[in-house]
């Protein structure tokens, strides 16, 4: 049991003001939603209702693809570098209120505000600024191929970054020169909100920023709607794959960032400290809603118990709590639904024949809240071996050699992420070239970079987000 | 004296085959008229068996050897030129039409044969990220690619539509329907330029056949469609291929470096600095 007492250090919600009720943002302002329906969206962990959003039907979808339709327009017409100033301008407005946007995040989603303040807000105005940079260089990206932007884009992002997908999806998309029409997640549109105000301050050409809140029937209508000229996605498998379906036979582009399931390798050559901690940032980072997380463990099978041991004993340092109290690592699960599913999923791994260790804590009384927790005894076909658990649950299986771990780690639909863990340089290698996923991390995991292309192999998913490549999502080729 | 005959068959797995089914249809050329393999669902997984194959054994090569196997595929159509005018010819083709087609044909397989050992450092880089870390981008091939050709009837068209795929390090199943016979002429040089067996495959027939096959079969991960087809086709291959988030790309581009950016897929690994 851990002993060590923190004195309670609460970041002061004060800073951010929520309205009761919100429209949708389209064409520069906030306007009613012709549906006349809202949601509410709640903080998970407290169950207290923070606000009201629209939900868009169709009428509210076309009203603001028409008005991305006349933000073309303008966003053609002014020049790149102009376009490259809005995005500074927003990158540093970002910054300025990071804080406010923060205790948002962690309000509406349940993350720690550690990591909303640490992590999320530092990334999103450096994607912005990152982007802003590439507004007037879309020439130089790729050598002599010609292309150009795809015009109206619609984006549908989840709700574990909520901020951070966001920038990644609107900053390469605007500064490419297309316009956007983005749909938060339906549990955590909060920040997206307070976002279209700042497209308002920097005076963005209306139409150029359109924000839809509403949940997957919203998304839906933007997905088939008919004047919409490429889709990005992030989000579950299931949904990319419904949505590859819907565009079947349109001349609609489509990038899609999907599930995972990656294998975190431990050799037994690894600084084991070093490993302990790296698989507990990658399967404990922001609860484990991350689609990248390192949920399976494979460790190599003549350390497996010394590296069990040591990682329980870290496991039992996480602290499980508040958000908004700045001791926090473990946040609130971010729904009732989100979990019911992981809950679902670890009776079956117990039922399989799992064994299960949970760290001793007590759990606040409202919320939603789920024990970090460790399967050991797996077999590779248990259902928490192969499916997306997305919550704090890691997985762990054995191999014996090199081999055997790149056979078990590839072993699966998913291709977003791997971790190796290993003090041999040649073995990193021979490893990371064999491993079919996106992004791999040697000796370290979850790092991600502006400048850094992230994005899957096989069902996790095509087209990458950050860096050089990133811009080949918003840019077609038309020569 | 009779004139012998040629029977074409389809090229997979290194050797000429005809359809299990035993069907065939038939393809007019001016004087001429051959009887060409009918491609079934069956031919189409044994292909994509052998194209799986195929690509392990043509990625196994180094890009040294593998830019020498295709620039050897140039100087074999070099050494059989007349035959290909001769045949572009009787498919219609102008003698300086012809002539001119092959040229090209043979210019495009010597440009694509040089870039199997550069385009990786066109489309990777290093990644300046902030922070301490090693982090570097670099690209693979995505493997078994299906390649619906074109339906122009042109030898440089034909090898534009398997040459982007195999330059980066796919295998592919090349389909093709009216310009079957070209295409199988042409397997027969693929034969002598010592491409993995399995690496590249030729098959012919009617792709209203077999179009949900190639959608749904998971282990082809990539279609590319150079040829005019219907949108009905393209639309059951979508629906099909999303089950298994294929990557479908109509008409991509066919020169310079963005003709083999869909075949490619981005991998980044990171790597801390430390002492």
């Amino acid at each position: 049991m851990n002993n060590w007492n923190y004195a309670e250090s609460k970041e002061s919600e004060k800073i951010v003001s929520i309205e009761k009720k919100y429209g949708h943002f389209i064409g520069g302002d906030f306007i009613s939603p012709n549906s006349k329906k809202y949601l509410d969206t709640i903080s998970p962990s407290t169950e207290e209702v923070l606000s009201s959003i629209s939900i868009g039907n169709e009428k509210d979808v076309d009203f603001a693809v028409q008005s991305a339709k006349e933000g073309l327009k303008q966003w053609e017409k002014t020049s790149p570098s102009e376009r490259s100033k809005y995005l500074f301008k927003l990158a540093r407005l970002i910054q300025e209120r990071s804080r406010e946007f923060a205790v948002l995040e962690s309000l509406d989603g349940g993350k720690p505000i550690k990591e909303s303040r640490d992590f999320d807000l530092p990334q999103v105005a450096q994607n912005f600024f990152y982007y802003a940079g590439w507004a007037d260089k879309i020439n130089l990206a790729w050598g002599d191929q010609r292309t150009q932007p795809y015009g109206v884009v619609g984006q549908i992002i989840p709700w574990n970054f909520p901020l951070l997908m966001l920038s990644w999806k609107v900053a390469p998309a605007l500064a490419s020169g297309n316009t956007v029409v983005l749909k938060p997640a339906e549990t955590t549109p909060l920040t997206a909100l307070l976002f279209a105000e700042l497209c308002d301050e920097v005076g963005l050409p209306k139409g150029v920023f359109n924000l839809i809140t509403g949940d997957g029937t919203t998304g839906s209508h933007l997905v088939n709607h008919k004047d919409i000229r490429k889709i990005a996605f992030t989000g579950s498998t299931s949904v990319g794959k419904y949505i590859q379906k819907s565009l079947a036979g349109r001349d609609v582009g489509l990038t899609l960032e999907l599930g995972g399931k990656a294998a975190n390798i431990v050799y037994n050559d690894a600084s084991l400290d070093e490993a302990v901690e790296g698989v507990v940032n990658g399967i404990f980072f922001n609860q484990g809603h991350v689609c990248c997380a390192g949920s399976r463990l494979l460790v190599q099978e003549d350390i497996h118990d010394e590296f069990i041991k040591k990682l329980e004993k870290r496991m039992q340092m996480l602290r499980v709590g508040d958000p908004l109290d700045k001791n926090t690592d473990i946040g609130a699960i971010n729904s009732k639904d989100q979990l019911d599913k992981i809950t679902q999923l670890v009776n079956e791994g117990v039922k399989d024949g799992g064994e299960l260790f949970q760290i001793e804590c007590e759990l606040p009384k409202n919320g939603y809240w789920f024990k970090p927790s460790l399967f050991t005894s797996v077999q590779a076909n248990y259902k928490i071996a192969t499916e997306e658990i997305f919550g704090p649950v890691l997985t762990t299986l054995t191999f014996r050699t090199p081999e055997e771990a790149v056979e078990i780690a590839n072993n699966t639909e998913y291709g977003l992420s791997a971790g190796i863990w290993t003090e041999k340089g040649s073995k990193i290698l021979w490893t990371a070239d064999r491993l079919e996923a996106g992004v791999i991390w040697a000796n370290t995991f979850n790092k991600f970079d502006p400048a850094s292309p992230f994005g899957g192999y096989k069902e996790s998913g095509f087209g990458r987000e950050g860096g050089r490549h990133g811009l080949l999502s918003y840019l077609k080729d038309s020569s | 004296m009779t004139e012998v005959k040629k029977t074409y068959k389809n090229y997979v797995n290194g050797k000429f085959v005809r359809s299990e089914s035993g069907k065939v249809y038939s393809v007019n050329l001016k004087n001429e008229k051959f009887e060409i393999p009918l491609t079934s669902k069956k031919d189409l997984r044994d292909a994509v068996t052998h194209s799986k194959e195929g690509f392990k054994h043509w990625n196994k090569l180094t890009m040294y050897n593998r830019s020498q196997i295709l620039y050897r595929l140039s100087e074999m159509i070099e050494g059989n030129k007349d035959s290909y005018i001769s045949l572009l010819h009787q498919h219609g083709l102008s003698k300086n039409e012809s002539k001119k087609d092959v040229e090209n044909a043979i210019n495009t397989i010597v440009w694509y044969s040089g870039i199997v050992d550069k385009w990786e450092q066109l489309t990777g880089n290093l990644n300046p990220v902030a922070g301490e870390y090693f982090n570097i981008s670099h690209q693979e091939p995505i493997g078994v690619t299906f390649s619906l050709s074109s339906n122009k009837v042109s030898l440089n068209h034909l090898v534009k539509s398997f040459l982007p795929a195999m330059s980066v390090g796919c295998s592919v199943i090349s389909f093709t329907d009216e310009n079957a016979i070209l295409a199988l002429k042409l397997s027969e040089d693929i034969n002598n330029s010592d491409f993995p067996s399995g690496s590249i495959n030729f098959i012919t027939g009617n792709f209203g056949n077999i179009v949900e096959d190639v959608g749904g079969h998971v282990e082809v991960k990539l279609v590319a469609i150079y040829s005019d087809i219907t949108n009905e086709f393209i639309k059951t291959l979508s629906e099909r291929g999303a089950d298994s988030v294929k990557r479908i790309f109509n008409k991509p581009a066919v020169d310079g470096l963005a003709s083999i950016l869909p075949f490619i897929e981005t991998k980044t690994v990171w790597h801390p600095k430390g002492k």
